[in-house]
C-alpha cells in the first residue's frame, strides 16, 4: 500500500513541481499538500474537517492551520509538579474543541432545516446529549490520580467543558489506560480522548496504534504525561508545557487577585511545520488562548525563576 | 412467567445421604490418606456425638447419636472428624449450582438436600425417570451417594426420596405414596413423633382419616399443614436459591468444549435466540449471566452489564470477549464445558431500533463503548460526575458508573444555577481525594492567607492571593460537619495555582488549633 502510494501520485506531480515558471511559494504549498496525500494513504493522518485553531496566529501558522483532529499529540509537562499546567493546557484545548463541534453544529443547522428536527428528535430519543455534542473520555491511571487529583467537575464546567459530556475511565495498569485509549479512539461518538499515564517510555508501536485509531475515529487524542519524553513516536505533535506567572510586574509584593492562567508552551516535535516557544494566556471565559508578550518572558526568566533556569 | 400451581408443579427431591463423609472421602482420596471407617462427630451439649457415619462404619453398627467415646471402643481402628457445617454447606450450595442445569428453580434443602423444581423440564432430558436416573449418575460420578424422587409436591417428593418412595409419583397419587411412609417423611420434629407414637399413630395412612380438629388442638397446625402440603391440598411454594432469570437460552454440548473461540461462538448463537424472544416481548437485555459448567460440577459464571437495552447478538458477544479477556486465566475450562447457558438477569422494555437520527447512533455508539470498557476494566472503573447538592467541595461531585447513567439527569443545570445565584469563586480542575496536609505555613496574620508553605517537600512561596472563601461545615450533619474552611486560591513564583484551605479558625484556638490543607490544582 505505501509504494503504490509514493509511485502513482509522486511520478505524476514530480514533473510539475520543477516547471520554472511556478513561484516558489505556490511550490511549497503543492509539495505540502502531496505530503499529505502520502500521510493520508498511511493511515495516520485522516481528513477530519478543519484542524482545531488555537487562535494564535503564531502557533497556528506553525501547526498548518491548527491542531490536527484525526491525530495524537503528546501534552508532557516540564516537571511533574507542572503537570496542573499541562493539564490546564489539555483541557483548553478539549474545550476549544467542544465549542467547535457546537459551531459546526450550528452552522448546520441553518444550513438545513431537517437536520434540527432529527436533532430534536434524538434529543429526546438520548434523553441528555444534545446532537453534535462528542463525548471526552480521560482514562488515567489510578496513580496519577492520587498523585495529580481527580477531574473536579465544577472546575471543568467553568474551564468550559461541560461534565455531562464527559466520562472518567480508571485503570490500574498504563497497558489498560492504553488499550482503552485505542478503544475510545476509534469510537464515532468520541470527541476527545484525554489520556493520562506516568510510565515513562511508550513504545513507538504503542504510539502508532494510537495514532491509527484516531484517524480512523477522527478523535481528537491528547496524551498527558508527566515528564517531557524524547522516544521516538507517531504523534502529530509533541508539546512541553510549563507554568508561567501570570503577571512578572508586580513581584516585590504579593497581590491580591489571581489574573488567567498563563502558560508556557513549547512545541518540540511538529510533522507540519517548525518548532516554537510562547508564553500564552487560557481565557477560560471566551475560551481561547492569546499571547503573553515576549519581552515579558525574557524578563521574568531570567530575573524571577533562578531555579527554573538552573533545570534548563 | 413460572407457574406454582401444584397441580401442575412437579418437584426432584435430591438426598445426599453421606454428605460430609463423601465429601471427607474426597478429600483424602486426592491426599492419598487413609481409608477406614469413617464417622463426623459433633457437640450436642458437652457429649461428643457421631453425626454422620459412612457405609463402612454402618456397616460396623455405628449409627448417627451414638457417643464418640462409646464408637470408640467399640472400633479403635475408627477415624473421627470433627463436624464442619460451613465446608458442608459450601458443598451443598455448589451442589446445588451445578443443579441449575436441570432446572432455574433450585432450593437447597437445609443440612442435606436439594430440591429441584422440574415443571415442563422433563422432556428436554427424555421423561422424568430419565432425568432422575441422569442426574443420579451424575452425582455418584462426582463421589456422593444420593437418593432421588419426583412427586407433585415438595413434601411428597421429600418423604419419597428419605424413606424409600416410589422413585416417580404421578400427579394425585401421594395419597397412596404416602399412607405406608412413617410420620418422620412429613418432616415433623422428633417430639411430635414421638408423641403421636405413644397414640399408637406411627404412619401416615393413620393419619388421613382422622377427625381434623382434635389433631390441631393436641399437636398444633404445623402437622396439618405438613400434612396438606404433602398431599397437595395446600400451596406450598419453592423459594428459589438464586432469582430466576426472565430470560435463558441454554445448549449441551456431547464433546465438551475449552476454547475461547468456541464459549464466543456459542455465546453469539445462544444469544440470536434470546433476541427472538426479546424482541417479541418488546425487551432489551440489562445484564447478562454465561453460566459455563465444567464436566468436573464446577459452574462458571461471568456477568455483564449494559447501559442500554441491548438485543444484537454481535455486540453481546463483544461484551463477552473483553470479560473473558479480563478474567484471563480465572475461568479454567478443565476438562472442559458440557453445557453454557445465557440468562438475562435483568430486561428492560427497548424502543424499536431508530434509524437514521445522527444523534441517536452516536449515542447508542457511545453506550457500546462504555460497555466494552465497563466490562473489561469493571463497572465502577467507567464514570459520570453528578453534582451532588452539597457545599462541601469533595461531595459536591460523585462518580457513578457510567452504564447506570445513560442519558440520566446529572444536576449540572442545578449546579450552574447555583453558582451563578451565590456567585461561587473559582474551583480546581483537579481535586486531591483527601486534602494533604501542608507543614511549615507562614501568615502574616493568623487568619490570613499563606505567605510561603512546604508542601511535598517543596517550598512555595506565594506571590498571589485571591480569598478567604469561608465554607462552613454543615452542623446537622456528622459526615459533613467538620470545622469551618477557609479557601484560598494562590499562585507561587513558578506560575502554580493552588487551592488550599485552613480547617479551623483562630478564634476556637482553645478548642483545637486550626491546620492547613492543599485540596486542589488549578493550571
Amino acid at each position: 500500500m505505501l509504494p503504490m502510494a509514493f509511485t502513482t501520485p509522486c511520478t505524476a506531480t514530480a514533473r510539475a513541481a520543477f516547471l520554472p515558471t511556478e513561484p516558489s511559494a505556490a511550490r511549497i504549498e503543492r509539495l505540502r499538500q502531496k505530503l499529505f496525500s502520502v500521510e493520508r494513504a498511511t493511515g495516520l493522518t485522516a481528513e477530519c474537517g478543519l484542524p482545531l485553531e488555537l487562535g494564535i496566529a503564531a502557533i497556528d501558522a506553525a501547526l498548518g492551520g491548527g491542531l490536527g483532529c484525526g491525530a495524537l499529540h503528546e501534552i508532557a509537562a516540564e516537571r511533574e509538579t507542572q503537570s496542573p499546567a499541562a493539564t490546564g493546557f489539555a483541557l483548553a484545548v478539549t474545550a476549544r474543541a467542544a465549542r467547535k463541534s457546537l459551531r459546526f453544529l450550528d452552522r448546520e443547522a441553518f444550513c438545513r432545516p431537517f437536520c434540527r428536527l432529527g436533532g430534536n428528535a434524538s434529543a429526546h430519543a438520548g434523553g441528555r446529549n444534545s446532537p453534535g455534542r462528542r463525548a471526552v473520555l480521560w482514562i488515567a491511571e489510578d496513580l496519577s490520580l492520587c498523585e495529580n487529583g481527580a477531574p473536579y467537575g465544577p472546575g471543568l464546567d467553568a474551564a468550559g467543558i461541560a461534565p455531562e459530556e464527559l466520562i472518567t475511565v480508571t485503570a490500574t495498569r498504563a497497558r489498560d489506560v492504553l488499550w482503552a485509549m485505542e478503544e475510545a479512539l476509534r469510537c464515532r461518538a468520541v470527541g476527545v480522548v484525554i489520556g493520562e499515564i506516568r510510565a515513562r517510555g511508550i513504545n513507538a508501536v504503542a504510539t502508532r496504534r494510537l495514532s491509527l485509531a484516531a484517524a480512523a475515529g477522527g478523535t481528537l487524542g491528547l496524551l498527558l504525561r508527566t515528564a517531557p519524553d524524547d522516544a521516538p513516536c507517531a504523534f502529530a505533535t509533541r508539546w512541553i508545557i510549563g507554568a508561567a506567572p501570570s503577571s512578572l510586574l508586580a513581584t516585590a509584593e504579593r497581590r491580591h487577585g489571581i489574573g488567567p492562567p498563563r502558560l508556557a508552551v513549547r512545541l518540540v516535535r511538529n510533522r507540519r511545520g517548525h518548532l516554537g516557544a510562547w508564553i500564552v494566556e487560557w481565557s477560560s471565559v471566551e475560551q481561547r488562548f492569546e499571547l503573553a508578550t515576549h519581552s515579558e518572558l525574557m524578563a521574568g526568566a531570567a530575573i524571577d525563576r533562578p531555579h527554573r533556569a538552573a533545570v534548563a | 412467567v413460572w407457574s406454582s400451581v401444584s397441580s401442575s408443579q412437579r418437584i426432584l427431591s435430591l438426598w445426599l445421604e453421606r454428605l460430609s463423609t463423601d465429601r471427607i472421602a474426597q478429600q483424602w482420596r486426592d491426599a492419598k490418606g487413609p481409608s477406614q471407617p469413617l464417622v463426623v462427630f459433633g457437640k450436642r451439649g458437652t457429649l461428643d456425638l457421631l453425626v454422620a457415619v459412612d457405609a463402612a462404619a454402618e456397616r460396623l453398627g455405628l449409627r448417627n447419636g451414638i457417643a464418640l467415646a462409646q464408637a470408640r471402643a467399640m472400633h479403635p481402628a475408627l477415624t473421627a472428624v470433627p463436624q464442619d457445617q460451613a465446608a458442608d454447606a459450601r458443598l451443598l450450595d455448589a451442589l446445588a449450582d451445578w443443579c441449575q442445569r436441570y432446572t432455574p428453580l433450585i432450593a437447597a434443602d437445609p443440612s442435606d438436600g436439594i430440591l429441584l423444581d422440574i415443571s415442563g423440564c422433563a422432556h428436554l432430558f427424555g421423561g422424568e425417570q430419565k432425568l432422575r436416573d441422569d442426574l443420579l449418575a451424575r452425582v455418584r460420578c462426582f463421589g456422593f451417594s444420593a437418593r432421588a424422587a419426583i412427586a407433585s409436591t415438595i413434601g411428597a417428593a421429600w418423604a419419597a426420596a428419605y424413606f424409600d418412595g416410589a422413585a416417580v409419583t404421578p400427579a394425585g397419587g401421594e395419597r397412596t405414596l404416602l399412607a405406608p411412609l412413617p410420620l418422620a417423611a412429613l418432616r415433623l420434629p422428633h417430639e411430635t413423633v414421638a408423641a403421636l407414637a405413644r397414640l399408637g399413630l406411627q404412619r401416615i395412612g393413620d393419619l388421613l382419616d382422622l377427625p381434623r380438629a382434635p389433631l390441631a388442638a393436641r399437636f398444633g397446625t404445623d402437622l396439618l399443614r405438613n400434612l396438606d402440603r404433602a398431599l397437595g391440598r395446600e400451596d406450598e411454594p419453592l423459594t428459589p436459591g438464586r432469582p430466576v432469570a426472565p430470560y435463558i437460552a441454554e445448549k449441551s454440548f456431547p464433546e465438551p468444549i475449552a476454547r475461547e473461540e468456541d464459549v464466543l461462538a456459542t455465546v453469539e448463537r445462544l444469544a440470536a435466540r434470546l433476541k427472538l424472544a426479546l424482541t417479541a416481548r418488546g425487551d432489551g437485555a440489562r445484564s447478562l449471566e454465561l453460566a459455563l459448567f465444567r464436566t468436573d460440577g464446577a459452574v462458571k459464571r461471568i456477568t455483564a452489564g449494559t447501559s442500554r437495552p441491548l438485543r444484537d447478538p454481535a455486540a453481546i458477544r463483544a461484551l463477552f470477549v473483553e470479560r473473558l479477556a479480563a478474567l484471563g486465566d480465572e475461568i479454567d475450562p478443565g476438562f472442559g464445558f458440557d453445557l453454557a447457558r445465557l440468562s438475562v438477569v435483568v430486561a428492560e422494555p427497548c424502543p424499536d431500533e431508530q434509524i437514521g437520527l445522527a444523534g441517536g447512533e452516536d449515542q447508542a455508539e457511545l453506550d457500546r463503548l462504555v460497555d466494552r470498557l465497563s466490562a473489561r476494566l469493571g463497572r465502577t472503573r467507567v464514570a459520570r460526575l453528578i453534582a451532588q447538592d452539597s457545599h462541601i467541595p469533595e461531595l459536591a461531585v460523585h462518580a457513578l458508573p457510567a452504564q447506570s447513567t445513560a442519558g440520566a439527569e446529572l444536576g449540572w443545570d442545578a449546579f450552574r444555577r447555583f453558582r451563578t445565584d451565590v456567585g461561587l469563586s473559582p474551583r480546581p480542575l483537579r481535586l486531591l481525594a483527601t486534602p494533604e496536609p501542608i507543614h511549615d505555613l507562614l501568615a502574616l496574620v493568623p487568619d490570613g492567607p499563606p505567605v510561603r508553605f512546604r508542601w511535598r517537600r517543596a517550598w512555595h512561596e506565594v506571590i498571589a492571593v485571591e480569598g478567604p472563601e469561608r465554607i462552613a461545615g454543615a452542623w446537622w450533619s456528622e459526615e459533613e460537619g467538620g470545622p469551618a474552611r477557609d479557601y484560598f486560591q494562590v499562585e507561587d513564583r513558578a506560575g502554580l495555582r493552588f487551592w488550599l484551605f485552613r480547617a479551623g479558625l483562630y478564634r476556637d484556638i482553645a478548642r483545637a488549633t486550626p491546620r492547613w490543607f492543599l485540596h486542589g490544582m488549578n493550571a
